[in-house]
C-alpha cells in the first residue's frame, strides 16, 4: 500500500526506542506521584470511590438540573450529543438516598440511579488492582512458555507494560477515571496489545528469510490488525458517547487510547528491541 | 458448475466447518426454538442483564463478623459470655466459629477477648453461611409477597464459605420498592379467640425480643417448632388475656392467632404444660410448634418469617444499588444493536481497504457473524447479558478480525496461492499465533472470573468464552475455506 510513511526498516533500534521509552518513564513518574499524593495512580471514579451516579435524558439545561439538585452533594454533571446527563454526587447516608432517589423520580422518572458504598467501593478497588496485577503476571508466563527464549519474550512483557502504564497516564490526563469499566478495558488491553507482539515476534524468529523483509511483512499485517480493532472500536465509541451509555463508552475510550499507544510501543519499542537482539546474532 | 460442487465438497469435508455448522444450527435454535420463544421477539430466550431489562438491584451487607477463637470454653459457653458483654447475640456455629450481630472492628473484639482469655484466630465481616440462609428465605418470602416476576438473589462469599455480600436483583421493580424490600418490617399481632368468631388482642411484635431457628422439640423428634421470647410487658399482657378469656381452663375454645399485617398466619391451642404454668406466674419462653414432616418444617420457616415480623436476624447496610426503568433499558438495548451493527460495518470497510477481493473479504466478515451467533446461542445458556457482556462481544469481534489477518496474511504470504502442503504448513503457522494470543487473552481474563467484581463477571466469562470458540472451532474453520475458495481461482 504504502501510504504508511513510517519505514519499520530505517531506523536504528536506539531511534526506535527513544521515544516510547522517554512516555513510560515519564508516566511512570507521572503515576507515581499520583499515588502518592493521592494514594491512587488514577483518579477512582464511583465504582471505586464510593457515590452516586444519575444517568437521565431531558431537554432541561444544565443549569435546570444543577439548580434541581442544588440541596445535594453535586460532583459532577457530563453530558451528551443526544440530551443524556450524567450527574455524579458524593456519597450520601441510607435516609438522605432515598431522599435523593425519591427526588429524581418524581421529576425524572426515567433516570438509571446507580449507588456504590464507600466501603464496598474499598473492596472493588482493591480486588480490581489485583485482578490488573495478576492478570499482567499471567499473560507474561504465557508468552514466556510460548517463546521460551528470554530475550524476546521480555520485550513483549515490557511493552505490554509500557502499553498499560501510557495509556494508565494519558486516562487520568484526559479526565476518565478508573472505574469497573475502565478496569476490564486495561485488562482487554493485556490481552490486545500482544497479538501483534506476538505476530512480530513470531514472524522475525521462526520465519526464514531477511530481517528487513520480514518485519516489513510483520508490519503490513500487525497495522491492518490493529486499524481493524481500531475502526470496530472507534465505532463503539461513536455510537455509546452519543447514546449516553457511560461504562460501553469509558470502556472504548480506554480501548481507543490503549491501541493507539500499542502501535507505537509494538513497531518502535518492541520492534526496536528485537532488531537489536537479533543483530547481536540471538538468533536460534 | 462442476468446479463450484467440488469447491463446496471441500469446504465441507472438513470437521471444523462442520462443527462450525452444527454449532450456529444449534445457537440460532438454543436462542429461538429451545424452548420456542417467538413472543418475546428477537432476543429470544436470551438472558438479559437488569442495565438491558430494566429493574433493580440492591447490593446488601452484613452488620456482623464472623471470628474464628481459640480458649479453653467450649463455643457455646464462649458465645454466650461474649453476649453479655458486648449486649449483642453471639451464635456459635462449629466448633471454634462464632457470629457476631452487631458491628465490631477487629481491635475492639481483641480487647474483649483478652479479657476473656480468648484469642482471634481470624476475623471476617460478613455471617455464616446458615444465617445468609435465613436471610435469603426471609426475602425471597418479601419479594413473593410483591408478586414481583422475577427476583435473584444470590450470595457473594469468600474462598473459607462466609458470606460477605447478598445481592437482590428484580426485575421490573423500580429503587423505591426495592429498597422498601430491605428495610420495610410488617405489624405482628398476636390476638385470642374470645367467643367463637370473636377474638381481642394481646401483643404487638415490639414485645417478641428473639426467635429462635426452626427447631425440633424435644430434639430428635421429628416436632417442629419455633421458639420466641417475649419482654416482661408482653408476657404480663400474655397471661392476663389467657386468664381472662378462660384459655388456661379450656384451651379448645380459645385458641390464639397470629396475625401478620392484618392476615392470620398461624393459630393454636395453648397445651396443656403451658396453661399449667401460665396459672402460677408469667412465661417468657414460649413456643410455636406445627407438627412433624418435612411439611411442618417448611411451615415452621414461615413462621419464623412472621414472628420476625419480616425483620432480618441481623441488621444490614445497603453497600450498593442501582436502577434501570425499562423503557431506558429497551434504549440501551437499541444503542447496543447499533453500536453492534456499525463496528461489524466499520471492519468490513476497513479490510476491504486492505485486501480488495470479495472472496476474502465476505467470508471473514461472515465468520465474525457467525462467531457472535455461537456466542450469543452459547452464552444463553450460562450469562446474563448487561452492558459490560455487550462491550466484550463487541471487543471479541475485534480480536476476531485480527486473528483472520493473522490467517490471511500468513497463508497468502510472497501472494501467489501456495500448494495445500504449503498452505497447512502456514496455516498450522497461524494458528499457532493465534493460540498463544489467545491464551494471553483468556488468562489475563481469569482473575476477573474468580474474583467477582460484579458486573465484570459476565465481562470476563463472554470475553473467554468467545476466544474459546474463535480459536478452537470458527478461526481454523475460515482458514479451510478460504482455502478451497482460493484454490479453484487462476492466480
Amino acid at each position: 500500500m504504502g501510504k504508511f510513511t513510517y519505514d519499520i526498516n530505517r531506523y536504528e533500534p536506539k531511534q526506535m526506542v527513544a521515544l516510547p521509552a522517554g512516555l513510560f518513564i515519564i508516566s511512570v513518574l507521572f503515576l507515581a506521584f499520583n499515588f502518592f499524593t493521592t494514594g491512587m495512580p488514577i483518579e477512582p471514579g464511583i465504582d471505586f470511590a464510593g457515590g452516586i451516579s444519575v444517568t437521565v435524558f431531558s431537554d432541561d439545561s444544565k443549569e435546570d438540573i444543577e439548580s434541581y439538585f442544588s440541596g445535594y452533594p453535586l460532583q459532577s454533571i457530563g453530558e451528551s450529543i443526544n440530551n443524556g446527563y450524567y450527574i455524579v454526587f458524593q456519597n450520601m447516608g441510607d435516609d438522605e438516598f432515598r431522599d435523593l432517589t425519591d427526588h429524581v423520580i418524581s421529576e425524572y422518572p426515567e433516570a438509571k440511579i446507580d449507588q456504590i458504598g464507600e466501603t464496598f467501593g474499598k473492596t472493588l478497588q482493591e480486588q480490581a488492582l489485583w485482578a490488573i496485577l495478576i492478570s499482567f503476571i499471567l499473560m507474561a508466563i504465557v508468552v514466556f512458555a510460548a517463546f521460551r527464549n528470554f530475550v524476546p519474550s521480555v520485550a513483549v512483557v515490557i511493552s505490554a507494560l509500557s502499553d498499560i502504564v501510557i495509556t494508565a497516564a494519558i486516562m487520568d490526563v484526559v479526565g476518565i477515571t478508573l472505574s469497573l469499566g475502565t478496569t476490564a478495558a486495561l485488562l482487554m488491553l493485556i490481552g490486545y496489545s500482544v497479538d501483534s507482539d506476538i505476530l512480530l515476534t513470531t514472524r522475525l524468529l521462526k520465519r526464514k528469510g531477511k530481517l528487513e523483509e520480514k518485519m516489513t511483512g510483520a508490519f503490513r499485517t500487525g497495522i491492518i490488525m490493529t486499524s481493524t480493532t481500531l475502526t470496530a472500536v472507534a465505532a463503539m465509541f461513536i455510537v455509546s458517547a452519543i447514546g449516553n451509555v457511560v461504562i460501553i463508552r469509558d470502556i472504548s475510550a480506554v480501548l481507543l487510547i490503549g491501541l493507539a499507544v500499542d502501535v507505537m510501543n509494538t513497531w518502535m519499542l518492541n520492534a526496536g528491541l528485537l532488531k537489536w537482539y537479533m543483530g547481536r546474532g540471538g538468533r536460534k | 458448475m462442476r468446479d463450484e460442487d467440488s469447491t463446496l465438497k471441500k469446504i465441507f469435508s472438513d470437521w471444523r466447518v462442520i462443527a462450525m455448522v452444527l454449532l450456529v444450527v444449534f445457537s440460532i435454535a438454543s436462542i429461538y426454538l429451545l424452548p420456542p420463544n417467538f413472543e418475546n421477539g428477537v432476543e429470544g430466550n436470551l438472558q438479559l442483564g437488569l442495565d438491558l431489562e430494566g429493574g433493580s438491584w440492591i447490593q446488601l451487607s452484613f452488620d456482623s463478623e464472623v471470628v474464628r477463637f481459640s480458649s479453653d470454653m467450649t463455643a457455646s459457653e464462649f458465645a454466650s459470655g461474649l453476649s453479655a458483654k458486648i449486649d449483642a447475640e453471639v451464635i456459635p456455629f462449629s466448633a471454634d466459629q462464632i457470629e457476631i450481630r452487631k458491628k465490631m472492628s477487629e481491635d475492639e473484639l481483641r480487647e474483649i477477648f483478652d479479657e476473656m482469655g480468648a484469642q482471634i484466630v481470624s476475623y471476617d465481616e460478613g455471617v455464616s453461611p446458615e444465617t445468609a440462609d435465613d436471610v435469603k428465605r426471609i426475602l425471597e418470602d418479601k419479594v413473593n409477597n410483591l408478586g414481583t416476576k422475577d427476583a435473584k438473589i444470590n450470595t457473594i462469599s469468600g474462598m473459607n464459605g462466609i458470606v460477605h455480600y447478598m445481592r437482590i436483583e428484580l426485575a421490573g421493580t423500580d429503587i423505591k420498592t426495592a429498597q422498601d424490600i430491605v428495610s420495610s418490617q410488617g405489624k405482628f399481632e398476636i390476638r385470642i379467640q374470645t367467643d367463637g368468631e370473636e377474638t381481642d388482642h394481646v401483643l404487638f411484635g415490639d414485645s417478641v425480643t428473639s426467635v429462635s431457628r426452626p427447631q425440633q422439640s424435644p430434639p430428635g423428634s421429628g416436632n417442629w417448632g419455633v421458639a420466641f421470647t417475649l419482654d416482661d410487658e408482653g408476657a404480663a399482657a400474655f397471661r392476663a388475656s389467657a386468664i381472662k378469656y378462660g384459655a388456661v381452663s379450656n384451651p379448645e375454645d380459645h385458641e390464639l392467632l397470629m396475625y401478620l399485617d392484618g392476615d392470620e398466619v398461624y393459630h393454636a391451642p395453648l397445651s396443656t404444660d403451658l396453661a399449667a404454668k401460665l396459672l402460677k406466674g408469667t412465661v417468657r419462653d414460649l413456643s410455636a410448634s406445627t407438627g412433624s414432616g418435612d411439611e411442618s418444617l417448611e411451615e415452621a420457616q414461615k413462621l419464623e418469617i412472621h414472628l420476625r415480623a419480616g425483620a432480618l436476624p441481623v441488621d444490614v447496610s445497603i453497600a450498593g444499588s442501582g436502577s434501570v426503568p425499562a423503557a431506558l433499558g429497551d434504549y440501551f438495548k437499541m444503542i447496543c444493536v447499533i453500536a453492534g451493527i456499525l463496528a461489524l460495518v466499520a471492519v468490513g470497510i476497513t479490510v476491504y481497504y486492505r485486501y480488495h477481493e470479495p472472496s476474502i473479504v465476505f467470508p471473514m466478515v461472515m465468520t465474525n457473524v457467525v462467531e457472535i451467533i455461537i456466542l450469543l446461542g452459547v452464552a444463553r445458556y450460562i450469562q446474563q447479558l448487561d452492558l459490560a457482556a455487550i462491550a466484550g462481544i463487541i471487543a471479541v469481534l475485534g480480536t476476531g478480525i485480527d486473528q483472520l489477518i493473522v490467517i490471511t496474511d500468513e497463508v497468502l504470504h510472497e501472494g501467489r496461492v501456495p500448494s495445500p502442503n504449503v498452505y497447512l504448513k502456514r496455516l498450522n503457522r497461524a494458528l499457532g499465533i493465534i493460540l498463544v494470543a489467545a491464551a494471553t487473552v483468556i488468562f489475563a481474563m481469569l482473575p476477573l472470573i474468580v474474583m467477582d467484581l460484579s458486573s465484570l463477571k459476565g465481562f470476563a466469562i463472554v470475553t473467554i468464552l468467545g476466544v474459546v470458540i474463535g480459536v478452537l472451532v470458527t478461526r481454523p474453520a475460515y482458514g479451510k475455506i478460504i482455502m478451497a475458495i482460493l484454490s479453484k481461482k487462476p492466480s
